[in-house]
C-alpha cells in the first residue's frame, strides 16, 4: 500500500471521527447549530472524497478491482455509509442521522485498521476470485448492507423521537452486544461458541424486550409535535434506505448465483453466507410487506429494521468472525 | 369523495387509492378485486409474512449448523460432539434443507405466493387502466397533503392553471385538465413492481422445477489420462432426464502460481470422447471458465497432487499424497519408531524427504530429490519419478437455466420498479380559491417538499396567499 493511499485512507478515517464529534457538538448549541452542522457535513464530504480517491488509487496500484478481502470491503462499506448519509441529508435535510452515520463509518475504519497487515497489503487473488463477476456481485451487496445499517439507525432515531426510550435502550444494547461478539470473534481468542451465543441471545432477547416496552412512552416527548414530525421523517428515511438497499441486495444475490453457476456449476448451494443473505432478503421482504400493508406501527417497524440491521451484521461480518464455514471464506483472515 | 375515502379505509389498509379507482372502475375491474370473503385464506399477506419469517428462521438454523450435504455427518459430530450431534441428526437439523419440515414450509410458501399472486397482485393490474376522477376543493382538503390558497387577481386564473400544469409536468407527472381542475399521476410504473416481482418468482419456480425434473449434477476427482463419466451424478427422484453416453478425458492439468508460490489459476485440458475413444470435442478449462458440450457444463472446481511415483531399487510405487496446508505429503513407516515422510510443494518442485523418530520433536530433512534424480538411503536407491496431479471436475446439465435466468431478470426489474414512488396530485380552482393536494405511498417527505416548493414558486409568480399552511409552526427537529 502506497503512502499516498495510506494518507487518503487515514484522512477519510479521521474525517469520520471529526464529523462525529462536530455532529455531537451541534446539539450543544442552538445558536451555532446551523453552522456546526454545515461544518460536520463538510468534514464528512471531505472524508467521502478522500475515501473515493483512496479506493480508486488502491485499484490502480493493485491492477485489479479493489474489492477482494475484508479490509477492502470495509473501505467500501464506510464509503457507502458516508455517501448514503450525504444523499439522505441532501434529500431530506436530516442532520441527526449524521453522528450515527459518522460513528458507523469510524467504527468500520477502526475495525479495518486493527486487521493484520496482510489484509492491508495488496495481495494476489485466489483462483476463485479471478473473475469479472467479482465487480458485478460484491459492490451491490456492500452498498445494500450500508443502506440497511442506515435504515436501522433511522429506526433508532424514530424510537427516540417517538419517545420510546426504553425500547431504544434495548435496541442500542442489542446492537452493542452483537457488535462486541463480532469484535471479540475477530480480534480475540474467545471460544466462538460463546460469542455465537452472545450474538444470538442478544439478538433475540433485545428486540423482544424492545417490542414489549413499546407501550412505555416518555411523557415530555409525547407532547412535542416537532418530535412527532421528526419521527415520521425518520420512519420515511428508514423505508427509503430499505427501498434502495433491497433491490441492491436482490441484484447482489442474483449476480452471486450467476457467478456461482459460472464458476461451480450451481447457482445455489446453501453455503452459510449465501443462506444468510437469503435470510436477510426474506427479513426485508417481510418488512416491505408489513410496511405496505400497514400492519405494524412506525415504532414496531423501526424495531424490525433494527432486527434487519442485526441480520445484516451477521451476514456481512458475523459468519466469518463467529466461526461459521462456507465457500465465502475470503472475508476470513484467521 | 367522503364515501370513496370511507370505502378506501374499509377495503384497503394500505390507504392507497385502489378503492377510489375501483369506485370509478368498470364492473370487470370491480370483480377483479375480490371482496375479503372471496379471497382464500391462503392469500393472506399476514400468512406470507409469517411464512417468510419461519423460512428465514429455518435457513438461519441451516446456516449456523454444519449441513451433512456439505461437510458430511462427521463435521456435525466434530462441531457438536456425539450427544448433541445425534439429536441434530435425529431431528433433521443437520440436513435441514432436505427435511420434511423445510419441504413442507417451501410448499406452503409456494402455494401462498401463487394464491396471493393470482388473487391479490395480478388483479390490481387491471385497475391501472382506470383513471381517477377530478376532485373538488373540499375533496382535496381531505387528502393527507394539501394546500389552500387565495388568488387575489381573478384575471390570473387561466395563467395559474397553465403554470401549474407545466410545473407538474416538469416534476414528471402525467397531467390531465378539465376546466379549472387538474389531476396528475407520477410513477405509475412503480405500481407494476409487485406484479413483475411475483411473475419473476413464479418463473423462478418453473425454472427450478424444470431443472429438478430433467437436470443432473456431480463432482469427480480425475487423475491425468483418466476419464470423467456421469454414472455417479445426482438428480431428483422425480427425474425424466438422460445421462450422456460420452466421457471426458483429462489430457493435461496444471497449476499456475504467482511469484510468491501462491496458486493463481488451475487449468485442465479436456477431450470429450465417445465409446470408441473418438474425440468429439476438446478444450481447456480453468476456474470461472468451464467447457460446454451438448448442454453439459464441466467446471474446474479444485486441483491437487494425488500421488507421487517413486521407485525403490527399480520398483516403481505410486504413493498417495495427503494435502498438508499448502503442501502434500505421504508417510512410510519404516519400523515401529521411524517414519519416512515425503513432502511436495507443487508439480515441478523437488521432493523433500524427512525422517521422524519417536524421540525427535520434529522431522529431520534428509534430502531433496529433483524429478528424475535419485538418492541413496542405506541400501535403497530412491528415484523421484513424477508427481501425479488430480483435477476436481464439477459437472451439470441444467435445462431450466434459461427460464431461471429470465426469472432473475424479471425479479431484478420488479425490485427496481418498487423504488419508484407512485403519486397523485389534484388541483381545483374554485372562484378565487386554489386547492392543491395529493398522496404518495412512498417517499412521503420528498413528496411533501416537492408540493411545498411548487406552492412557493406559485406564490412568487402570482398573487396567492396561503390560508391554511400545513401544520403551521411545526418544523421537524431533525
Amino acid at each position: 500500500m502506497s503512502d499516498f493511499q495510506l494518507y487518503l485512507t487515514n484522512t477519510a478515517g479521521l474525517s469520520s471521527v471529526a464529523s462525529f464529534w462536530v455532529f455531537v457538538a451541534s446539539n450543544g448549541t442552538k445558536r451555532f447549530q446551523g453552522i456546526t452542522l454545515k461544518v460536520a457535513n463538510g468534514v464528512m464530504l471531505l472524508g467521502f472524497v478522500a475515501l473515493t480517491v483512496a479506493i480508486i488509487t488502491r485499484g490502480i496500484e493493485a491492477q485489479r478491482f479493489p474489492l477482494a478481502n475484508l479490509y477492502e470491503s470495509l473501505l467500501w462499506f464506510a464509503w457507502a455509509t458516508m455517501g448514503g448519509f450525504l444523499y439522505l441529508c441532501r434529500s431530506y435535510g436530516i442532520q441527526q442521522l449524521g453522528w450515527l452515520a459518522s460513528l458507523l463509518a469510524a467504527t468500520m475504519f477502526l475495525y479495518g485498521s486493527w486487521l493484520p497487515q496482510s489484509q492491508h497489503d495488496i495481495s494476489p487473488l485466489v483462483p476463485a476470485l479471478v473473475s469479472y463477476w467479482r465487480q458485478i456481485h460484491v459492490p451491490p451487496l456492500i452498498v445494500s448492507y450500508a443502506m440497511f445499517f442506515l435504515a436501522g439507525l433511522s429506526g433508532l432515531l424514530n424510537l427516540w423521537q417517538a419517545g420510546r426510550l426504553r425500547s431504544l435502550a434495548y435496541c442500542v444494547g442489542t446492537i452493542i452486544a452483537a457488535s462486541s461478539a463480532i469484535g471479540l470473534g475477530t480480534f480475540s481468542k474467545v471460544d466462538t461458541v460463546w460469542l455465537q451465543l452472545l450474538f444470538v441471545l442478544s439478538s433475540v432477547v433485545g428486540p423482544f424486550l424492545a417490542f414489549a416496552s413499546l407501550k412505555v412512552q416518555d411523557a415530555a416527548i409525547e407532547q412535542s409535535k416537532s418530535a412527532k414530525k421528526a419521527a415520521e421523517m425518520y420512519d420515511d428515511v428508514g423505508y427509503r434506505c430499505v427501498a434502495i438497499g433491497f433491490p441492491l441486495l436482490t441484484i447482489g444475490i442474483i449476480t452471486g448465483g450467476l457467478w456461482a453457476n459460472h464458476a461451480w456449476g450451481s447457482y445455489w448451494s446453501w453455503d452459510p453466507k449465501e443462506s444468510m443473505a437469503l435470510v436477510t432478503w426474506l427479513s426485508y421482504a417481510a418488512y416491505i410487506h408489513l410496511r405496505i400493508q400497514r400492519d405494524l406501527s412506525a415504532e414496531k417497524l423501526s424495531i424490525v429494521s433494527v432486527i434487519g440491521l442485526l441480520l445484516t451484521l451477521l451476514t456481512y461480518l458475523g459468519f466469518n468472525s463467529l466461526g461459521f464455514g462456507g465457500l465465502h471464506s475470503y472475508g476470513k483472515f484467521k | 369523495m367522503a364515501s370513496l375515502l370511507k370505502q378506501q379505509d374499509q377495503d384497503d389498509k394500505s390507504k392507497d387509492l385502489e378503492p377510489v379507482r375501483a369506485g370509478g372502475a368498470s364492473e370487470p375491474a370491480k370483480k377483479a378485486i375480490a371482496g375479503k370473503d372471496q379471497i382464500s385464506p391462503f392469500a393472506s399477506v399476514k400468512l406470507s409474512v409469517f411464512l417468510m419469517c419461519l423460512m428465514a428462521l429455518t435457513i438461519l438454523i441451516g446456516a449456523g449448523v454444519p449441513q451433512e450435504s456439505q461437510g458430511g455427518q462427521e463435521k456435525v459430530f466434530e462441531v457438536f460432539g456425539p450427544q448433541v450431534a445425534e439429536w441434530l441428526v435425529r431431528l433433521g437439523i443437520s440436513d435441514i434443507y432436505h427435511s420434511p419440515w423445510f419441504l413442507a414450509l417451501t410448499a406452503t410458501l409456494t402455494l401462498n405466493m401463487i394464491v396471493v399472486s393470482f388473487q391479490r397482485v395480478f388483479p390490481k393490474l387491471r385497475l391501472l387502466k382506470n383513471s381517477l376522477p377530478f376532485f373538488r376543493g373540499q375533496d382535496i382538503l381531505k387528502l393527507p397533503i394539501h394546500h389552500s390558497l387565495t388568488l387575489a387577481k381573478a384575471d390570473e386564473s387561466t395563467a395559474l392553471i397553465a403554470d401549474l400544469s407545466v410545473g407538474l409536468t416538469k416534476l414528471g407527472y402525467k397531467v390531465k385538465a378539465e376546466g379549472s381542475k387538474l389531476k396528475g399521476e407520477y410513477g405509475v410504473v412503480g405500481r407494476l413492481a409487485p406484479s413483475v416481482t411475483h411473475v419473476g418468482l413464479l418463473t423462478l419456480l418453473l425454472g427450478i422445477t424444470i431443472t429438478s425434473w430433467t437436470g443432473f449434477t456431480g463432482f469427480q476427482p480425475v487423475l491425468l489420462d483418466e476419464k470423467l463419466n456421469f454414472k455417479d451424478s445426482q438428480h431428483s427422484k422425480l427425474w425424466v432426464g438422460s445421462l450422456p453416453k460420452w466421457q471426458v478425458r483429462v489430457d493435461g492439468t496444471r497449476r499456475e502460481n504467482y511469484s510468491s508460490g501462491q496458486a493463481k489459476q488451475w487449468f485442465s485440458n479436456l477431450s470429450v470422447v465417445d465409446d470408441q475413444g473418438k474425440v468429439l470435442h476438446q478444450g481447456e478449462i480453468s476456474v470461472n471458465n468451464p467447457l460446454t458440450y451438448e448442454n453439459v457444463d464441466i467446471y474446474q472446481s479444485s486441483w491437487g497432487l494425488a500421488k507421487v511415483a517413486v521407485s525403490f531399487n527399480g520398483h516403481v510405487r505410486q504413493l498417495d499424497l495427503r494435502p498438508m496446508g499448502e503442501k502434500y505429503a505421504c508417510f512410510l513407516p519404516l519400523d515401529q519408531d521411524t517414519v519416512l515422510i515425503m513432502s511436495l510443494a507443487s508439480e515441478g518442485k523437488s521432493l523433500r524427504v524427512f525422517a521422524k523418530r519417536r524421540e525427535w520433536q520434529a522431522p529431520k530433512l534428509i534430502s531433496e530429490i529433483q524429478t528424475g534424480k535419485s538418492i541413496k538411503l542405506g541400501d535403497v536407491d530412491v528415484v523421484f519419478e513424477k508427481a501425479i496431479p488430480v483435477t476436481g471436475l464439477q459437472y451439470k446439465r441444467d435445462p431450466g437455466l434459461p427460464v431461471t435466468y429470465l426469472a432473475f431478470g424479471i425479479i431484478m426489474i420488479g425490485v427496481l420498479l418498487a423504488a419508484v414512488p407512485h403519486r397523485h396530485v389534484w388541483v381545483a380552482l374554485e372562484g378565487s380559491e386554489l386547492y392543491l393536494g395529493g398522496t404518495s405511498r412512498k417517499a412521503k417527505v420528498g413528496f411533501e417538499r416537492s408540493m411545498e416548493n411548487l406552492v412557493e414558486k406559485l406564490k412568487s409568480s402570482f398573487t396567492l396567499h396561503e390560508q391554511t399552511p400545513i401544520e403551521e409552526g411545526e418544523q421537524a427537529d431533525v
